[in-house]
């Protein structure tokens, strides 16, 4: 009998890499099955659930590569990434890159899907901003004021058009053409003062507003150093910043 | 009808699972007790799972459940696995906090399954080991579950149910007997369950599971994707006459049924203790 450890570590290999015969050598199948197919349980438990996890993070990656392309992708995945969190919501997040790799070509958009994603994922379990009401920031709010903004919220550029891909409808199967997803844009995830997730696409002069803000510059600096941000538009931007809870503090 | 001196009937929880999240949220009237919650999915979360848990434990008890402690790994619990567990003890202040009688990986691998330990005196040791560091950072007694197995190691130098005695009398942990898992190992190995449940000293035992598993025609498969079967519910009742307080809870994972076809699982439980209480 080798030691604990080599054992575990034995067991570890065979249903993560490759089938370890010392390991199987030592072991006896339950039910009716041989010391193989007993290896074999765990073996092929491993990446089925790790797809699982997969599949919960990615659907509409999923959605849009159909059943064959996107399993076969997690169990790739599952064999060549190890998951090494505690918690199988943390695996996948090198998973974008991976699917550009396999599937870029036919759909160029894929990465940047899936980083949408993984980080509507990562926010949904960050805590909710402890908001500043509208009526409290108008108050409080000056031209040289610098908001403090709370965590969840995240600004994703994209190369690709994929806001409206996410949010497709689930039985709508009509094949995707190269102008559902050509031309950039930018996606603002965040949390009001609630858990749900909100999510809208903005233009590049308010993302660039919203990026100085989050530095911590001045409000009336930021604004009027966002490129192509008309008068109209930061009015509207600050309505908005007021009103969706992002803003914890200012000072 | 006489009744049990110094005892009540068992209290019966089901397992919090998300897609019962809106119905529970309604605060229903229901004769489930007690909830337990499956500590990883809330343990670095700050988010809805979190928000909805601190609710529920707003109105009932609450069981913590672990299922990557590892507590068989030589490799030891992990610093920053026992912080994070901690500091959701700490914020849900569960009744009961438990895990797995098993590894979980190596080298840095989580491999996400309950990996059976060879029944060994060095795995005693590790074990023992383990316990105390977590109950040493946790600052209380955990419970161990025993893990159904597909497979036995041939060097092992012991029963399962000696190896989950002598790991709870020498490191002061206690035993979550889940029923099933008895069941579905027996059955695998071919031991007989009855044996293995009358081999657990009463005093050790802080919980019952029950659940449904997976006959795959070569093995039975732990899958929590069903009801109990009729030889589990069996079983339960051949416990629940030895000790008819201990909390009993219905784990359901995969194909998870409405709230109300979860909770007639429930009941039948709370039938049964209630049937024997009354009769022991």
């Amino acid at each position: 009998m080798p030691s604990l450890k080599v054992l575990q570590s034995r067991f570890v290999t065979s249903a993560f890499g490759e089938v370890n015969a010392a390991f199987t050598s030592c072991i006896e199948g339950g039910g009716k099955l041989s010391a193989a197919e007993a290896v074999g349980v765990y073996r092929n438990g491993y990446p089925a659930r790790l797809s699982e996890a997969l599949g919960e993070t990615f659907e509409a990656c999923w959605r849009m590569l159909g059943d064959e392309g996107f399993l076969e992708a997690c169990q790739a995945y599952a064999r060549k990434v190890p998951s090494t969190s505690h918690n199988l919501s943390d695996y996948g997040s090198s998973f974008p890159e991976f699917l550009h790799k396999r599937f870029g070509r036919e759909a160029p958009f894929i990465r940047d899907l899936a980083v949408l994603e993984w980080e509507y994922k990562e926010l949904f379990h960050e805590g909710s901003n402890k908001a500043l009401t509208a009526s409290a920031l108008s108050v409080a709010v000056k031209e040289n004021s610098v908001l403090k903004f709370g965590p969840a919220i995240r600004l994703l550029p994209s190369k690709h058009r994929v806001h409206h891909l996410w949010r497709r409808d689930r039985n709508d199967d009509t094949p995707l053409r190269r102008k559902d997803w050509e031309g950039g844009e930018i996606t603002l995830l965040y949390k009001g003062g609630g858990t749900p997730v909100f999510s809208r696409v903005i233009a590049a002069p308010e993302a660039s507003a919203i990026r100085s803000l989050m530095k911590g510059r001045q409000l009336g600096r930021a604004l009027a150093a966002a490129k192509g941000l008309t008068a109209a538009a930061a009015r509207n931007l600050f309505s908005f910043i007021s009103s969706s809870g992002l803003v914890t503090g200012v000072s | 009808m006489r009744k049990k001196e110094n005892s009540k009937p068992a209290e019966v929880g089901v397992g919090l699972r998300p897609v019962h999240f809106p119905r529970l949220l309604e605060r229903p009237r229901t004769p489930v007790r007690w909830f337990e919650a499956i500590s990883e999915n809330y343990m670095d979360s700050r988010g809805r799972p979190l928000e909805v848990l601190t609710k529920i434990r707003a109105d009932f008890p609450v069981a913590l459940h672990g299922v990557s402690l590892s507590i068989g790994g030589v490799e030891g619990p992990r610093p920053g696995y026992l912080k994070s567990l901690k500091a959701l003890i700490d914020r849900v202040q569960p009744f009961l906090v438990t895990d797995h009688l098993c590894f979980t990986g190596a080298h840095k691998k989580n491999i996400h399954d309950l990996l059976p330990l060879p029944y060994t005196k060095e795995a005693v040791r590790t074990v023992v080991s383990n316990v105390s560091k977590v109950q040493d950072v946790l600052g209380r007694t955990i419970g161990l579950e025993n893990v159904s197995s597909y497979l036995t190691y041939k060097d092992s130098e012991m029963r399962e149910e000696q190896f989950l005695v002598e790991i709870a009398r020498k490191s002061g942990c206690k035993i979550l007997l889940d029923v099933n898992n008895v069941y579905v190992s027996a059955t695998n190995h071919g031991f007989k369950a009855e044996e293995y449940l009358d081999a657990i000293p009463n005093e050790l035992i802080a919980q019952l599971h029950l659940g449904g598993y997976s006959d795959m025609g070569t093995f039975l498969f732990d899958t929590h994707s069903r009801a109990p079967t009729d030889p589990v519910w069996e079983l339960y009742r051949r416990m629940i006459r030895r000790i008819p307080n201990v909390p009993v809870l219905i784990e359901w994972d995969e194909a998870v049924p409405d709230w109300a076809g979860l909770e007639n699982e429930a009941k039948k439980a709370i039938r049964i203790a209630r049937e024997d209480y009354a009769v022991a």
